[in-house]
């Protein structure tokens, strides 16, 4: 549904995204994973036809969004980051707005805000000057504005920044019933909100995809180890574990009143048998014993913390 | 030779037919663009009236004029000789008039570009289905009918400046004349109509109503007034009405030029203030040029080029004394349709920067 090949942007000498290819098949949920900074607003705007790319193509539901860009502009419902609106305007007044410019009226246009209204639980503040709306609705406002001319691709600016937690659970929840019928691109740096509602993920960092494929995928590259944790009472010197085997690395941290041990481990490697016999031998006290399981975070953190960050450099110009 | 002369004129005659053809396609292009785009054209206007803005210029502005339209009256009724041959030069030929209207289009598009660009909603706005021309002709068209909306009321001078006299009426009845009388009848049921909620059934109807009406009240008041002797309406004028046709003409090119200048302005900064007084510079340009030396030799060169760009002048020497000097038509349009244009332009560059 979305296909972006070599996608370079530059502002004046600075690249804000480089050689940026992925995919997005139809009917998926994809999240666009990146640190401040990575080049996810410019990737979308450029999808969205605000801004135009230096070089390279993005390809909309068969129409490129350069040469065919008011195409591509009716097929996909935009949601810009923190949601910019006409504080002025009433909300049925701004959503009858936004459903005239898209070339929906009369009676089509009444069932659309109807629908969107119900759908994105904004009909008891249908009659509220927007500039008075909580960040949540404003939020659900741009959502609606979207969702209005019923397009085939949603592109989300960080849909959930801003929001308390019940509300992002509910647009969580929301997104992904969206994603049934919609193909949805949504960015985002909060790693859970990935895990929970997107089908795959693609990773940038520092204007480059680092990473692109389905959250099982990532799932076992992130599992290859399994890491133990292990807490004792008192200083305990590590070195007799070194020796167990299986053991791949080992690091010491100190914590209240005690020893932590980092252990990772190959995968399948049976430690915690051998490990509280070993306690028992020397007497340590052992106060807790726990696997832990690498997350996505992890792993992000893994691929984004490979160079030193540079200083961050003011991408979002406009 | 008279051969010649025909051959010639003929083929000017359809290089113009040519160019009014053209002319003709690009403007029904533009305005089929603008209708497509009517919700934002709507949104843009009654933006308008949802901020203070609008409420203070509609004020000053009446004010200003009701005082000149009083000085002007006094003028008027002044004992012994009449004071002032053509009102209109008394009302729009004067220094004050012009440093109040200075203020008046960059307040009106200071806003337009400059405010969406701060608060976003510019990214809102270039990622619908519109083109770039869509947007700034929808702006554009809003922005000018709030300025004819600001001259609306001075309309009621008009009975004064023209010295009208008591309307006589008499019951004229023939074909032509009922013609006229049916076309706007049927104009009133249409707006009447459009106020009505009937749905896009009593929309069509209006519209074609109005249609009629127009064409009708249009060709039975022309054949009305040049054929038949009695007429059902006359209103005789004390002063000659052609110098206000041509002043409210001047009035609303000049005032389209400077609108457009500040919607470029507007188009190229991202704060309010910025762009109303660059813009107001730039108006100051074709303003005051006028008043910068009022004891320069009229016949130099340097005040022939003044003058080209002075448009108090214009209105003091040309407009309100009735006459309509083709340069200054073409100054107001050229630099309107070159500020449009680059207004999209402007536009358009803030996709690839």
């Amino acid at each position: 549904m979305i296909h972006v090949s070599e996608l370079t942007k530059y502002y004046g000498d600075y690249a804000a995204i480089q050689n940026v290819s992925f995919d997005v098949p139809a009917g998926k949920v994809v999240g666009f994973l990146g640190p401040n900074g990575a080049g996810k607003t410019t990737t979308m705007r450029i999808l969205a036809g605000f801004l135009t790319a230096t070089s390279g193509q993005a390809v909309i539901d068969g129409y490129d969004v350069f040469w065919e860009p008011l195409e591509v502009r009716r097929r996909i419902g935009y949601m810009p980051e923190n949601c910019p609106l006409y504080g002025e305007m009433r909300v049925i007044e701004y959503l009858r707005f936004r459903a005239g410019i898209k070339g929906l009226h009369g009676r089509v246009q009444r069932q659309r805000i109807d629908y969107v209204l119900q759908r994105c639980w904004l009909a008891d503040v249908r009659r509220q000057l927007v500039g008075t709306l909580s960040k949540g609705y404003r939020q659900r406002v741009g959502l609606a504005d979207a969702l209005l001319a019923d397009p085939s691709v949603l592109i989300l600016d960080e849909p959930t920044a801003g929001l308390d937690p019940s509300q992002i659970r509910a647009s969580r929840e929301l997104v992904r019933e969206l994603g049934q019928q919609h193909t949805i691109l949504l960015s985002t740096h909060i790693l859970p909100e990935v895990e929970m509602t997107c089908d795959s993920v693609i990773i940038i960092h520092r204007g480059q995809v680092v990473a692109s494929s389905s959250l099982q995928e990532l799932g076992k590259q992130a599992g290859e180890q399994t890491t133990l944790l292990v807490d004792f009472d008192g200083v305990v010197d590590p070195a007799p574990v070194r020796t167990l085997p299986g053991v791949v690395h080992l690091e010491r941290e100190k914590i209240v009143n005690g020893t932590r041990l980092r252990i990772a481990t190959e995968a399948g490697a049976e430690l915690p048998p051998q490990l509280c016999s070993l306690a028992m031998a020397r007497g340590w006290k052992l106060r807790e014993l726990r696997p832990h399981q690498q997350t996505l975070e992890e792993f992000f953190l893994r691929i984004v913390g490979q160079e030193e960050p540079v200083a961050e450099v003011a991408g979002k110009k406009r | 030779m008279l051969v010649a002369v025909q051959a010639n004129e003929i083929l000017t005659l359809s290089a113009l037919g040519v160019l009014l053809l053209i002319g003709l396609l690009v403007g029904l292009y533009l305005l089929v663009g603008l209708f497509k785009a009517r919700s934002l054209l709507r949104r843009e206007f009654s933006a308008y009236f949802l901020s203070p803005i609008a409420y203070v210029v509609l004020v000053l502005f009446l004010v200003v004029t009701g005082h000149l339209f009083y000085l002007t009256l006094e003028q008027l009724t002044a004992s012994g000789p009449k004071g002032v041959e053509f009102p209109m030069q008394l009302m729009l030929g004067d220094e004050r008039f012009w440093l109040v209207f200075l203020f008046i289009p960059p307040l009106l598009t200071m806003r337009l570009f400059a405010e969406e660009r701060s608060t976003g909603t510019l990214e809102m706005l270039m990622t619908a289905p519109l083109r770039d021309w869509q947007v700034v002709a929808s702006k554009y068209v809003a922005c000018l009918g709030f300025y004819v909306l600001l001259w609306l009321p001075t309309l009621a001078y008009l009975p004064v400046l023209l010295d009208l006299q008591r309307p006589i009426m008499q019951p004229a009845w023939t074909p032509l004349s009922l013609c006229m009388v049916g076309g706007m009848a049927a104009v009133f049921v249409a707006f009447l109509l459009a106020l009505l909620p009937f749905g896009s059934a009593g929309r069509i109807v209006g519209l074609v109503l109005l249609l009629a009406g127009v064409v009708g009240s249009g060709i039975g008041a022309w054949g009305h007034y040049h054929v038949d002797t009695e007429h059902v309406l006359e209103i005789q004028a004390g002063i000659d009405p052609m110098p206000v046709l041509t002043s409210y003409l001047g009035l609303f090119l000049a005032g389209a030029m400077f609108l457009a200048l500040g919607l470029l302005v507007s188009s190229l900064v991202r704060s309010q203030m910025v762009a109303a007084l660059v813009s107001l510079v730039l108006s100051l340009v074709f303003i005051v040029a006028g008043f910068w030396r009022p004891d320069m030799d009229t016949s130099s060169p340097a005040y022939q080029v003044l003058y080209f760009f002075s448009v108090p002048l214009h209105f003091s020497r040309d407009f309100s004394r009735g006459l309509v000097d083709t340069r200054h038509l073409v100054l107001y349009g050229s630099v309107a349709v070159f500020c449009l244009f680059m207004t999209v332009r402007s536009l358009e560059s803030r996709r690839w920067r």
